[in-house]
């Protein structure tokens, strides 16, 4: 079981079950990517696998953030797919994180390459279990419809409960219309749903994890 | 035309002993077709074929070649290349399902032709599970929760999405393998193109 409580103080977050994914939504800048970074880093403090795709940070800075986040950090717990279409290689390594870079973030083959290698890659580190980040599926649904997407989640959301990892998706609820969100969040176990509160600071609920939805509460 | 309601295997090989032993281990459970090289093979391709079993090396169009024409097709079957060495990541983003290294068992292939229809099976579960849940968002998009606890119509569709959810991860128990989670990729990718 994952334990997620030291990121949110959510009693429904206490214990998640390997193979979870969590839709994080929420409108534009309500600290969405720094929550989901936030349960990767403390993935990594307690020795955990942590795999980032990203369509927005390029892997270099990706792994810059989780030394700053981290700062005992080890490196070869970290595989980073980048998917903005940028930098040379396929592949580089970053001190010793595994870095993968896709041609975009519509190439859902690719996307799927670079995170059987990063499995592979922690797999072999002695990683037993891990969390993984998507950050963010919005900008995915700018690169293909939303039909591909939830099958895209589908399968990914397989492919991690067969791994024993927890899988962490952030989208923008501010960038689509409603009944694409109400498809994409079908994709998923349960969902963080994250908004600014009346008196500054933000807010925050967990929905479908474990028993009837949380109250918002200042996070 | 298909005969039987058996899943058809069309196997493309120009060493005739080696296709008469797959035939003779498959033809209990599978209709099969034969094909002595890369153009009879796709002769004998339609709709009907479910899983290809494709030799790599042949005489005249080999068998990269003729996995292109397939997958131009898009004729949505499932294809295994037999091969003499063991692929890695690159060859697996040549657009085939799965592989198989020669020489093959019995219990081998059998597995692999299983699986791959297993994951056809998945994707069409995944499509109409797809349907279902955008039905039951549109729904829930244009209706007040009132509406929608009163509508018997959203109470059954309710009721389907969660049972197709259950069917599906009892489909394929879980996407385990790198090669399986792939291809099923690779496959929504080409329903996109559709």
């Amino acid at each position: 079981m994952y334990d997620l409580t030291s990121v949110l103080e959510f009693d429904a977050l206490s214990e998640v079950r390997p193979g979870s994914s969590i839709l994080i939504s929420g409108p534009a800048m309500s600290g969405k990517e720094r929550l989901a970074y936030d349960i990767l880093a403390d993935g990594l403090r307690k020795d955990d696998g942590a795999v980032v795709v990203t369509t927005g940070d390029g892997a270099g800075s990706v792994v810059e953030e989780f030394r700053s986040l981290v700062p005992d950090l080890d490196d070869s717990q970290l595989g980073v797919i980048d998917c903005r279409g940028e930098g040379g290689t396929d592949e580089e390594a970053i001190g010793n994180a595994h870095a993968h870079h896709v041609s975009s973030p519509g190439d859902l083959t690719g996307i799927g390459i670079g995170i059987t290698k990063a499995l592979e890659g922690l797999h072999n580190a002695g990683n037993e279990q891990g969390r993984l980040a998507l950050v963010s599926l919005s900008t995915m649904l700018t690169y293909t419809d939303k039909k591909t997407v939830f099958k895209f989640c589908h399968v990914l959301s397989s492919r991690l409960d067969s791994a024993g990892y927890i899988g962490v998706f952030t989208i923008d609820s501010g960038a689509h219309d409603d009944q694409t969100l109400q498809v994409i969040k079908q994709a998923f176990d349960g969902m963080i749903d994250v908004r600014d509160a009346e008196g500054g600071g933000r807010e925050a609920r967990v929905l479908g994890l474990a028993g009837e939805p949380t109250d918002w509460q200042d996070i | 035309m298909s005969d039987s309601d058996l899943p058809v295997v069309l196997i493309v090989e120009d060493e005739p002993d080696v296709a008469e032993t797959y035939k003779l281990w498959l033809q209990q459970e599978y209709e099969v077709r034969m094909a002595q090289n890369g153009d009879e093979g796709l002769e004998q391709l339609d709709a009907d074929v479910d899983v290809v079993l494709l030799d790599r090396m042949m005489p005249g169009l080999s068998g990269d070649e003729v996995l292109e024409r397939i997958r131009e097709r898009k004729l949505g079957c499932r294809v295994a290349m037999v091969t003499a060495v063991e692929p890695d990541f690159d060859i697996l983003e040549m657009g085939f399902d799965a592989y198989l290294s020669k020489p093959i068992r019995s219990e081998q292939l059998h597995e692999t032709v299983d699986n791959l229809l297993d994951r056809s099976e998945y994707d069409s579960l995944l499509q109409e599970y797809y349907a279902l849940v955008e039905k039951q968002a549109t729904l829930e998009a244009t209706k007040s929760s009132a509406e929608l606890a009163e509508s018997d119509q959203y109470d059954e569709l309710t009721q389907r999405v969660a049972e197709m959810r259950d069917d599906l991860s009892e489909t394929l128990g879980g996407i385990e393998d790198d090669s399986d989670f792939i291809a099923t990729l690779r496959g929504l990718s080409d329903d996109e193109d559709n």
